[in-house]
């Protein structure tokens, strides 16, 4: 038995998978604006060795880094409602899911970068009468930033294909509008197909991206 | 108003969370195994000097790594019927499509291994009378994978992650269990914390030790990072 694929079916319902997608960017764009602040900042109290704080730095990253992204949204959309007595509309609960776990992943990155500078640049700074956070802020964060980029970009990717997670809490995002169509059209493969391609050329020319980054801010250790 | 936790129910529904336990276990296993073994053909494809194998394994790699896991396994819960034949249940149409996911990825810790093994391994094989078979197999590979396996490490718990995907198309797992439960008993709250503490419960120790095996390699001098 043969399958007869057709495509223009689907093709006239792409500007509304078109539109999830635009919903998921915004989800993706939301949750990197919480997350970098934050995991940049527990990133710098778990490296720096600050008291007290940095236990909580450090349970908070290996809590949430270990955890499964699908299994925090649901429960931000279930559970966390019902302990804070407050309804939480479904682009609220992911955005909250996806920042808590991608700021874990953030800090660790940060820390990596900030580990990557060498001992002599704080001891430089030093030498020169700086404070601790003066030589943070002007020598070694400049430096580690630097080594970040192109890693930053490659977890906005991880974010992005998160996002796709969505749809599971009926937030109105690309999978979840392709469910819609295909149900409708009764052509869930080739819905899916062309779901799969437009996130292919999304995902790969930022793919590119992050590779040109590499190229353009290695760093040549002498 | 404070909430009155209730974790007792979660005991009584042992069985059930079991069962669930037992799924997402099969499925990250049988996963796993499949992935490293298609990893390996498709890295090796990607380290061979024909230049067709080297494009059927960039296309496959890129087209893997450049979509979302979950769109994957939609994709193949619907396209496997028709493409094989045969009848699609929740538990293949997983199984297929996580094996896929992780042979990707592994397939490029298996290239930078392969790749991190230096040219003059190769050339002392050759010059034993190795054929590019063999140097691969009996020279290069035995070096190249102890570099790996702490970048395996880390891809096995990003599949036990993605088990949870298979929820989305009804298979029995521990997220799909879960869902079931929190709606049957009203009390999503205990049951998806229950959820979050069991996995990074498990997922934990799994990365502190694939660190600490990081560590012992890299002082051996002989680290590869993925």
């Amino acid at each position: 038995m043969a399958y007869d694929w057709n495509f223009s079916i689907v093709l006239h319902y792409l500007p509304k998978i078109l539109e999830g997608g635009v919903k998921t960017l915004a989800l993706a764009g939301s949750s990197i604006a919480i997350a970098a602040p934050v995991g940049v900042l527990l990133g710098i109290v778990r490296h720096q060795r600050v008291p007290f704080l940095r236990v909580l730095a450090v349970i908070y990253i290996d809590f949430f880094r270990t955890s499964v992204a699908l299994v925090l949204i649901c429960w931000c959309y279930y559970a966390l409602p019902v302990l804070i007595g407050v309804n939480l509309s479904t682009f609220t609960a992911v955005t909250i899911a996806i920042s808590l776990q991608s700021s874990a992943y953030m800090a660790e990155l940060t820390r990596a970068g900030l580990q990557s500078i060498s001992v002599g640049q704080w001891e430089a700074g030093r030498a020169l009468g700086m404070p601790g956070r003066t030589r943070l802020r002007y020598i070694i964060l400049p430096q580690a930033v630097r080594r970040m980029i192109p890693v930053f970009f490659l977890l906005i990717i991880e974010i992005a294909k998160t996002t796709t997670l969505a749809g599971v809490v009926t937030y109105p995002e690309i999978v979840y509008e392709a469910y819609r169509v295909a149900t409708e059209i009764y052509r869930p493969i080739e819905t899916f197909t062309i779901v799969g391609a437009v996130c292919f050329i999304f995902l790969f020319t930022a793919s590119r991206i992050a590779l040109y980054l590499e190229r353009r801010f290695a760093v040549v250790e002498r | 108003m404070t909430y009155h936790w209730d974790f007792g129910f979660l005991l009584q529904l042992g069985p059930l969370l079991l069962q669930g336990l037992m799924n997402t276990a099969k499925l990250w296993a049988v996963a796993l195994v499949c992935g490293l073994a298609i990893g390996l053909v498709v890295g090796v494809f990607r380290t061979s000097p024909s230049r067709t194998l080297r494009v059927i394994g960039t296309f496959y790699v890129e087209t893997i790594r450049n979509t979302p896991g979950l769109v994957q396994l939609i994709w193949i819960f619907y396209a496997l019927p028709i493409l094989t034949g045969l009848q699609s249940s929740p538990w293949i149409a997983a199984v297929v499509s996580l094996s896929i996911y992780a042979g990707a990825y592994s397939a490029e810790i298996y290239r930078a291994g392969i790749a991190s093994v230096e040219l003059g391994q190769w050339e002392a094989a050759r010059a034993l009378g190795f054929g590019y078979i063999n140097q691969m197999r009996y020279v290069v590979l035995p070096q190249a994978l102890t570099r790996m396996v702490p970048a395996f490490g880390n891809r096995a718990i990003e599949l036990a992650k993605a088990t949870t995907l298979a929820s989305t198309i009804a298979f029995g797992e521990l997220l799909y269990t879960a869902k079931i439960i929190a709606e049957d008993q009203y009390r999503p709250l205990e049951t998806y914390t229950a959820l979050t503490l069991l996995f990074t419960a498990v997922l934990l120790p799994l990365s502190y030790a694939t660190i600490q095996l990081e560590r012992r390699l890299g002082k051996k001098g002989t680290l590869h990072r993925e």
